[in-house]
C-alpha cells in the first residue's frame, strides 16, 4: 500500500518534470538558445584548434587541423621522465644556438630544436627563477653542475617560497605539505591541446552560463509572464511540489546545458588536437603552483568550476525571477557575476580579502592556480580555489530553498 | 458539502474590494453578478487560494480553505478572468502540463483530457499552439483544464465575457452539462448567462452582497414594477431623467419604453412581466438624471 503510493508520487514527478521540460523548450528563444550554445561550442574549437601554431624543420610555419598533433610529436620527442642529464643537455643546446645566433635563432633551428624543447626550458627558467619575472637570461648563464642540480634547486626554492608566502606556521606547513606531493624527477609528454584549452574552455564556459542564467530566469518568470500564475497556484501543488519540480528542472537544464556544451568543445577540439600530456604534471608550466595536478586533472578542475559557476548562476537568476515575477534583471546576472564583476574585483582584490572569494574566480582558473592564496580559519588551512568551490556549491543549493519559498507564497502574507 | 464564507473582507490599499461577506454554499450553480469593480474576481481569487482575505475565513467542510492548503485546491478548478496559458505549448501539452500539476497521472490524464477535449469541442484541435487558438477556443480550454481533476468546486470568472452570442450560448450549455454533483461559482455582468442556469444568484456590489436568492425570487421581487409605454419622441428625455428605463425604441408613433417604477409612468402604461435583466437594471441601473430623484 505504502509502496505502491510511493510509486504513484514517483510517477506523477516524472510527469511534472517531463511536462516542465517541454514547456521550457516550446518556447523558440529557448531553442536558439541551446542551439546557439552548441554552435559556439564548435566554434570555440575552431579557435582552439586554430591557435596551434607548429614550425617544422624548415621554420615554415602551419596552423590549422593537423598543427597541434605535430607539435605534440616533436615535443614528444622529450617524452618521459626529466632527468637531470636531460635538463643538461636542453641548456647546452639553448646556449650553443644563442651563442651561434646573436641576432635572434632563426626560424629552422628552432623548429629543428628549440622547439621540442620549450615546456622544459621555461620550466628550467621558472625553477631558477623562483618568483622574479621571467627572464630568459638565467638560461644563458647556467652551469652544467647548476642544470643537473636543478631538481635540488627546486626543492630548495619550494622551501623559500612557502616561507615567503605563508603567513603563519600553519601556512608554511600546508604549502610544503602541497609541494611535498610533487613527485620528482617530474615525467614529461606534450600538453599543448590543454594548454590551448585553458583560456577556450573558461571564456565558453561564461558564454554557457549566459546562457544558462537567461534559461533558468524564465522558469519562475513564465507564468507571471503570461498570466498563467492563477492557474498555477490554484492547481493542487502549485505551492509545493510543482514549484520544486521547476527548481529542479532549473538545475537539470543547467546541467544539460553546461556539460552538453563541453562535451561538444573537448570532444571536437581535443578529438583534432589530440590528448598528449593528459598525465603530465602542471608543474612544468608553473613549477611553483600549490594545486599539483595533472593536466587532466586541471582540465576537469576547470569544467567543474564551471559547473559550479552555471549552477549558482542557474539559482541566483531563479531566485531574482521567483522574487521580481519577471525574467528582467535575473536574466542578466549571470552577464554581471562573470562579465562585469571580474573588472570591480581586480581593481579591489588587492585591497580585500573579499574580492578573491567572488564567484568570477571561478572562471578564472588559469589565473588562479598559479596564485599561493590560502586562507586560515583557526589553525585550518585551505587554498583559494576549493574554498571558492565550496561556497558556491553551498550557496547554489541553499539558494533553492529560498527559490521554492519566495514563490510559493506569492499573493499569500507573509507568516 | 459546504463552502462558506465568514465575514470575509479584502483591502488594498485604500479599496474595501470585499467587505465583510458571509454566506454559505452547496451544491448548485451560484451565479455571481456584479458591475465592473463589485468586487466578484477578487472573492473568487480568495476563494481560490491565490490571495488571503484581510479579514474573516473561508471554510470548506468546515476547515480554512488556506489551512487544507493541496488538500483542498485537489478539489477545486479554476477559470480566471484573464485566463492566461502557456502560448507555445499546444492544446495537448498545455493540457498534459496543467494535469501534471494537478497531480493527475499519466494514464489518468491522457483519458481525462481526451474526455475533456472532446466535451469542449477542442479534440480536433489538440496539436494546435495554445497561442493559435481563438478567444472563444481559449476560453474552452480554460474551462477544460478547470475540470481536469473533477473538481467539487468550479470557479468560472466570467467565462463568456468576449464570446459571440452562439460561443456564449454553448458555453451556458457546457456548463450546465459540467455542474452535476458540483459547486458551481460563476461571476458575470450578462444576466442572460445565468438566468436559467443558475440555481442561486447572489448580487454583489461594491464588496458587498446585497442580495441573494433564486433567480425566480429575485423576479418575484420585482413583480408589479415593469412598465411598458408608448410617449411622444419629445418627452422621451424627461422619462429618462426620472425613471429606470430599460428599454428605448422609437417608432413612427413616439418613443416605446420599459420603465421600471412601483406606480404606472403613464395612465396607459401596460405592465410586463419581470425579468433578470429588469432586477440587474433595478439594482445598478442609474438614472439618466439626478440620483436622489428616486420616485418609488
Ligand atoms: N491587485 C489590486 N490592487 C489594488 N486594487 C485592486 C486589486 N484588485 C482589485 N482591486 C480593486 O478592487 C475592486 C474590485 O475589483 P475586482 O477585480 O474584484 O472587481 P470585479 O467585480 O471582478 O470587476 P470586473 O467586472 O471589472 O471584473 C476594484 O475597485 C479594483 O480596483
Ligand atoms: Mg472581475
Amino acid at each position: 500500500m505504502c509502496f505502491c503510493s510511493i510509486m504513484v508520487r514517483k510517477r506523477v514527478i516524472k510527469m511534472m518534470f517531463r511536462c516542465e521540460w517541454k514547456k521550457i523548450l516550446s518556447k523558440k528563444i529557448n531553442r536558439i538558445m541551446i542551439c546557439a550554445a552548441a554552435v559556439l561550442a564548435v566554434v570555440f574549437s575552431c579557435f582552439a584548434i586554430g591557435s596551434v601554431r607548429y614550425v617544422d624543420k624548415n621554420g615554415a610555419l602551419h596552423t590549422g587541423i593537423a598543427a597541434a598533433r605535430k607539435l605534440s610529436a616533436d615535443r614528444n620527442r622529450w617524452e618521459g621522465d626529466l632527468t637531470a642529464e636531460k635538463f643538461a643537455e636542453i641548456v647546452k643546446s639553448k646556449q650553443k644556438l644563442a651563442k651561434k645566433n646573436p641576432q635572434g635563432i632563426p626560424d629552422d633551428a628552432y623548429g629543428k630544436m628549440i622547439q621540442s624543447y620549450g615546456d622544459i626550458e621555461s620550466f628550467v627558467i621558472n625553477v631558477v627563477l623562483n618568483d622574479a619575472e621571467y627572464n630568459e637570461n638565467v638560461l644563458y648563464q647556467m652551469t652544467e653542475k647548476q642544470s643537473k642540480e636543478l631538481y635540488a634547486t627546486y626543492k630548495e626554492n619550494m622551501q623559500k617560497m612557502a616561507g615567503e608566502y605563508g603567513e603563519t606556521p600553519e601556512q608554511v606547513e600546508f604549502l610544503k605539505k602541497q609541494y611535498r606531493k610533487i613527485k620528482m624527477p617530474l615525467s614529461y609528454q606534450a600538453k599543448d591541446s590543454w594548454d590551448t584549452m585553458e583560456t577556450y574552455v573558461e571564456t565558453y564556459g561564461i558564454v554557457l552560463a549566459v546562457i544558462i542564467g537567461f534559461l533558468a530566469s524564465g522558469i519562475f518568470a513564465e507564468e507571471f509572464r503570461t498570466k498563467a500564475d492563477s492557474v498555477f497556484f490554484a492547481a493542487k501543488y502549485g505551492r509545493s511540489k510543482a514549484v520544486k519540480n521547476k527548481a529542479a528542472a532549473g538545475m537539470l537544464m543547467t546541467t544539460a546545458v553546461y556539460w552538453g556544451g563541453m562535451a561538444i568543445l573537448t570532444l571536437v577540439s581535443l578529438g583534432v588536437m589530440g590528448v598528449s600530456g593528459f598525465r603530465t604534471l602542471y608543474q612544468i608550466d608553473q613549477p611553483y603552483s600549490m594545486y599539483v595536478m595533472t593536466y587532466g586533472q586541471y582540465y576537469l578542475l576547470m569544467l567543474v568550476c564551471g559547473y559550479i559557476a552555471s549552477l549558482f548562476a542557474a539559482s541566483l537568476s531563479m531566485l531574482v525571477s521567483a522574487k521580481m515575477h519577471s525574467r528582467n534583471i535575473a536574466a542578466g546576472i549571470p552577464f554581471f557575476l562573470y562579465c562585469l564583476m571580474p573588472f570591480i574585483g581586480r581593481m579591489f582584490s588587492s585591497v580585500t580579502v573579499v574580492f578573491r572569494l567572488v564567484p568570477d574566480v571561478l572562471f578564472n582558473i588559469m589565473a588562479n592556480v598559479k596564485n599561493l592564496t590560502v586562507f586560515q580559519i583557526g589553525s585550518i588551512v585551505f587554498r583559494q580555489i576549493p574554498a571558492v568551490m565550496l561556497l558556491y556549491t553551498v550557496l547554489s543549493v541553499l539558494l533553492l530553498p529560498l527559490v521554492y519559498r519566495s514563490y510559493c507564497r506569492y499573493g499569500l502574507r507573509p507568516r | 458539502m459546504e463552502l462558506r464564507f465568514n465575514d470575509v473582507s479584502k483591502d488594498f490599499a485604500g479599496t474595501h474590494a470585499v467587505d465583510g461577506i458571509s454566506y454559505a454554499m452547496g451544491k448548485g450553480i451560484y451565479g455571481l453578478l456584479g458591475i465592473n469593480g463589485a468586487g466578484k474576481t477578487t472573492l473568487m481569487r480568495m476563494l481560490c487560494t491565490i490571495i488571503q482575505p484581510t479579514g474573516g475565513e473561508i471554510t470548506w467542510n468546515s476547515s480554512n480553505i488556506f489551512k487544507l492548503g493541496a488538500a483542498y485546491r485537489d478539489i477545486l478548478g479554476y477559470l480566471p478572468q484573464d485566463f492566461g496559458y502557456y502560448p507555445d505549448l499546444s492544446v495537448y501539452d498545455y493540457m498534459m502540463y496543467i494535469a501534471s500539476i494537478k497531480g493527475l497521472r499519466m494514464a489518468e490524464a491522457r483519458e481525462r483530457i481526451k474526455e475533456l477535449l472532446g466535451q469542449v469541442g477542442l479534440l480536433k484541435y489538440r496539436k494546435r499552439k495554445m497561442k493559435e487558438l481563438s478567444g472563444g477556443m481559449a476560453r474552452r480550454a480554460g474551462i477544460a483544464q478547470a475540470m481536469l481533476n473533477n473538481p467539487q468546486i468550479l470557479v468560472l470568472d466570467e467565462p463568456t465575457a468576449g464570446l459571440d452570442p452562439n460561443e456564449r450560448i454553448r458555453f451556458r450549455n457546457l456548463i450546465s452539462e459540467l455542474s452535476e454533483d458540483r459547486l458551481v461559482l460563476l461571476s458575470t455582468h450578462i444576466v442572460s448567462d445565468i438566468e436559467y442556469i443558475a440555481n442561486e444568484i447572489m448580487l454583489m456590489k461594491d464588496g458587498k452582497l446585497f442580495y441573494t436568492g433564486t433567480s425566480e425570487e429575485l423576479i418575484s421581487s420585482m413583480e408589479d414594477s415593469v412598465w411598458h409605454c408608448t410617449v411622444p419622441k419629445q418627452e422621451a428625455d424627461g422619462y429618462l431623467e426620472r425613471y429606470l428605463v430599460g428599454n428605448i425604441k422609437t417608432t413612427a408613433w413616439g418613443a416605446e419604453l420599459r420603465i421600471l417604477s412601483k406606480n404606472p409612468p403613464t395612465k396607459d402604461a401596460v405592465r410586463q412581466a419581470a425579468t433578470l435583466e429588469d432586477v440587474f437594471l433595478f439594482y445598478y441601473g442609474e438614472k439618466a438624471g439626478d440620483k436622489d430623484d428616486v420616485s418609488m
